[in-house]
C-alpha cells in the first residue's frame, strides 16, 4: 500500500533554480609599495567609524608613541559614514603619509 | 584592521574587489570593551595568534610581490536554468537545505508554475529587471523577469501579484541588508491594484490573514535572499535578525478612510497609478492605548524621543481614525502640518543624541569640521534640549486600519523609495483567484458615531475586495 512519503517520493519534478546570475569578471588590483621600515615615516590612522575603532586607534596612536618614537602619526576620522568614499582624506594620505591604516571593522 | 568574527566576510569582499588585502583582526567586539582595548592591542590576532602589532607592522612592511598578489582576472561561472530532477521531499529539503527559503517551506518553481507566473507580465522572461547585492561592496547578481517569477512562485503568490513583485525587484533594494543591525523593512501599496488582488488595508492588515499581504511581503525576502545572495553568518550579519522580514510589514494604505492625501500622491504620482513604497529602519513601537488624555501628536512626540534621530527620519503607520482626529480634534489640516509640528516638539538631550553611538558613529566627523546641524549640536550643552528631526519632509505618515480603536504605531522607518507598478502589468488583467472573507459591517462604523450605516465606498476597503460588506453580521470587537 502506497504511503503518503514513498508517493511523494515517487514522483520526481524539475524546478528552476532561484538564484540570480553572477556577471563579474574579478579584475585584480596591486596593493600599493610598502616602506622598508616605518623609522621616521608618518602613518595615517584611519577611524571609519565603527563603535569602538576610535579609542582603540587612540591606543595603537599611544603604543606607536611608546614604542617607535620616530614614527610620526595622524590619526583622523573618516568624513561621512563607514561605506562611502573619502577622494579628499585619501588624496591627502597620498600626500603626507607614507602608509595608513584603517580600523576597526565592526 | 577589523574584528575577528569578520575574518570571511573580509576576506570575500577583498577578492570580489579583486584585492589581496592585508588584515589585522582584534578580539571580537570593540564595541562596549573600552577598558579592554589597550590589553586587545598588546595581546595576540585571534586569527593567527601572532602579536596584533606585529602584524600590522609587517603588513605596512612586508614588499609586496606584485605576481604573487595578483590574481588573474576570472569572469564568474553563470548558473544553469534548472536543478537536477528529484523528488518534491527532496527538492524541499535542497532548498532549505541551500538557504533558498525563508525558513518555511516554498512552492517549488517547477516550469509549469513559473510559466503561469509569467502570465503576470507583458515583458519577456528574459529581460533583466535588476542587480542586487544585501552588501554595500560585493558583486551584485544580475536578474531576469524569469528569476523573479522563481522567487514569485516560490513565496506562493499568483501572477495577479506579479506585478508588484517585480516592481519590488526594480527597485533593486534588498529587504534585509547585510548590517549587524538587523533592519526592519515596510512595504505599502497604493493604487487601483491593492483591491485588483485583494490586499488587505483594513482590519489586521499588518496581521498574517491576507493572502496578497502575506506573498508579496514574503516574496520581497525570497528575492532578497536568492538574488541579493542572503547567506547567513557569511553575507547576512544581522546579530539578532528582524522578524519583520518574513512579510516586511507588507500592506496597502486605507486611501478610501483616510483624511489626508494617499502616500504616492505626496509623493509625485497620480492617484490612479499604483505604487509600491518601500521603508528601511529599526524600530516600531506600537502604541499602547487611544490617545485619551494625549492627542496622538503628544504621544508619538514622546515614542519619538528614544529614536537616534537619524536622517530626521520617522514613520507613522497610522488608523483612519488616527489621522481624522488629528484633523478634526487638534487642526492638522494636512500632513504637512503634522509633520513641521514634529520636527518642532520632538526634542532630547544633546547627551542623548551625541552618546547614541550611530550618531556618533555617522555624524562626528562632520560636527568636527564645521558642517552643520552637526557643528552647532556637537556644541551644545549635555543636557541643552535641541530638537533633531530637523528635516520634517522625512517624518511620513501612512494610513492603514480598520477602524476599531484609534491607534497607531511610531517607528524610525525612512522612506526609501517608490516604484510605479503599472509598467509591470499584463495586457489582459488577471483577477484575483482568492477572495478573502469581507469583515462584518459593524466593525467598520468608522468613527465611532454609527449614526448611518456604512457603504462599501465609506466603509474603505478592509480586506482589500471592496465589495459590499454584508451587513447586520456581527458586532463591536
Amino acid at each position: 500500500m502506497a504511503t503518503v512519503q514513498n508517493l511523494t517520493e515517487s514522483r520526481v519534478l524539475t524546478v528552476l533554480d532561484p538564484r540570480g546570475q553572477p556577471t563579474g569578471t574579478i579584475k585584480s588590483l596591486s596593493l600599493g609599495p610598502r616602506p622598508r621600515s616605518l623609522e621616521g615615516k608618518t602613518i595615517y590612522l584611519v577611524d571609519i567609524g565603527f563603535g569602538g575603532g576610535f579609542e582603540f586607534l587612540q591606543e595603537m596612536k599611544a603604543w606607536l608613541a611608546q614604542r617607535m618614537p620616530s614614527v610620526r602619526t595622524v590619526l583622523t576620522r573618516k568624513p561621512g559614514i563607514m561605506f562611502l568614499d573619502a577622494p579628499d582624506l585619501w588624496a591627502e594620505i597620498k600626500d603626507k603619509g607614507h602608509a595608513v591604516i584603517f580600523g576597526v571593522g565592526g | 584592521m577589523a574584528t575577528g568574527r569578520f575574518v570571511d566576510y573580509l576576506e570575500r569582499d577583498a577578492q570580489n574587489q579583486g584585492l589581496a588585502l592585508r588584515f589585522t583582526f582584534t578580539p571580537h567586539p570593540l564595541v562596549g570593551n573600552y577598558f579592554f582595548l589597550r590589553q586587545y592591542l598588546e595581546g595576540n590576532d585571534p586569527t593567527t595568534g601572532r602579536p596584533i602589532m606585529e602584524g600590522v607592522i609587517d603588513a605596512l612592511t612586508r614588499p609586496v610581490p606584485p605576481a604573487a598578489e595578483r590574481k588573474p582576472e576570472v569572469p564568474k561561472p553563470r548558473r544553469a536554468r534548472l536543478l537536477e530532477p528529484d523528488s518534491e521531499e527532496n527538492l524541499q529539503r535542497l532548498f532549505i537545505e541551500n538557504g533558498w527559503t525563508d525558513g518555511l517551506p516554498i512552492v517549488l518553481p517547477t516550469e509549469e508554475r513559473v510559466a503561469d507566473m509569467l502570465r503576470g507580465t507583458s515583458h519577456p522572461p528574459d529581460e533583466v529587471v535588476g542587480r542586487m547585492t544585501i552588501t554595500t561592496l560585493q558583486e551584485k547578481l544580475e536578474y531576469t523577469v524569469e528569476k523573479v517569477a522563481i522567487n514569485a512562485v516560490m513565496a506562493g503568490a499568483g501572477p495577479e501579484h506579479f506585478p508588484v513583485i517585480l516592481a519590488l525587484a526594480e527597485m533593486e533594494e534588498p529587504s534585509m541588508p547585510s548590517s549587524t543591525t538587523s533592519f526592519a523593512r515596510m512595504m505599502v501599496v497604493n493604487g487601483p491594484i491593492r483591491h485588483e488582488i485583494g490586499m488587505n488595508c483594513g482590519v489586521g492588515a499588518l496581521s498574517p490573514f491576507n493572502l496578497a499581504n502575506a506573498v508579496i511581503g514574503r516574496a520581497w525576502t525570497l528575492i532578497t535572499i536568492n538574488l541579493g545572495d542572503s547567506r547567513v553568518g557569511e553575507t547576512f550579519m544581522g546579530s539578532q535578525g528582524n522578524n519583520t522580514n518574513y512579510n516586511n510589514m507588507c500592506c496597502a494604505e486605507n486611501e478610501e478612510r483616510s483624511v489626508w492625501e494617499p502616500f504616492h500622491v505626496e509623493k509625485g504620482f497620480r492617484a490612479d497609478e499604483s505604487v509600491v513604497s518601500v521603508f528601511r529602519g529599526w524600530s516600531v513601537i506600537n502604541s499602547m492605548g487611544a490617545p485619551n488624555q494625549r492627542g496622538a501628536h503628544e504621544e508619538t512626540a514622546i515614542f519619538m524621543k528614544s529614536f537616534a534621530a537619524l536622517r530626521s527620519s520617522a514613520t507613522l503607520v497610522m488608523d483612519p481614525l488616527v489621522a481624522k482626529g488629528l484633523k478634526e480634534n487638534h487642526g492638522f489640516k494636512t500632513k504637512s502640518d503634522l509633520r513641521h509640528w514634529l520636527s518642532k516638539n520632538v526634542k532630547i538631550t544633546a547627551k542623548q543624541y551625541w552618546d547614541t553611538d550611530i550618531n556618533r558613529a555617522f555624524f562626528i566627523t562632520e560636527a568636527e569640521h564645521g558642517v552643520e546641524p552637526f557643528a552647532t549640536w556637537w556644541k551644545l550643552p549635555p543636557d541643552e534640549l535641541f530638537a533633531p528631526f530637523v528635516e520634517p519632509e522625512n517624518i511620513n505618515f501612512v494610513v492603514v486600519g480598520g477602524e476599531t480603536n484609534p491607534l497607531w504605531q511610531t517607528t524610525d522607518l525612512w522612506h526609501v523609495k517608490s516604484a510605479s507598478i503599472d509598467k509591470w502589468r499584463p495586457r489582459k488583467p488577471i483577477p484575483a483567484k482568492v477572495r478573502m472573507p469581507v469583515p462584518p459591517v459593524d466593525i467598520l462604523c468608522s468613527d465611532g458615531t454609527c449614526e448611518e450605516p456604512a457603504t462599501s465606498a465609506s466603509a474603505g476597503c478592509s480586506d482589500g475586495s471592496c465589495e459590499s460588506p454584508p451587513k447586520g453580521k456581527g458586532g463591536p470587537q
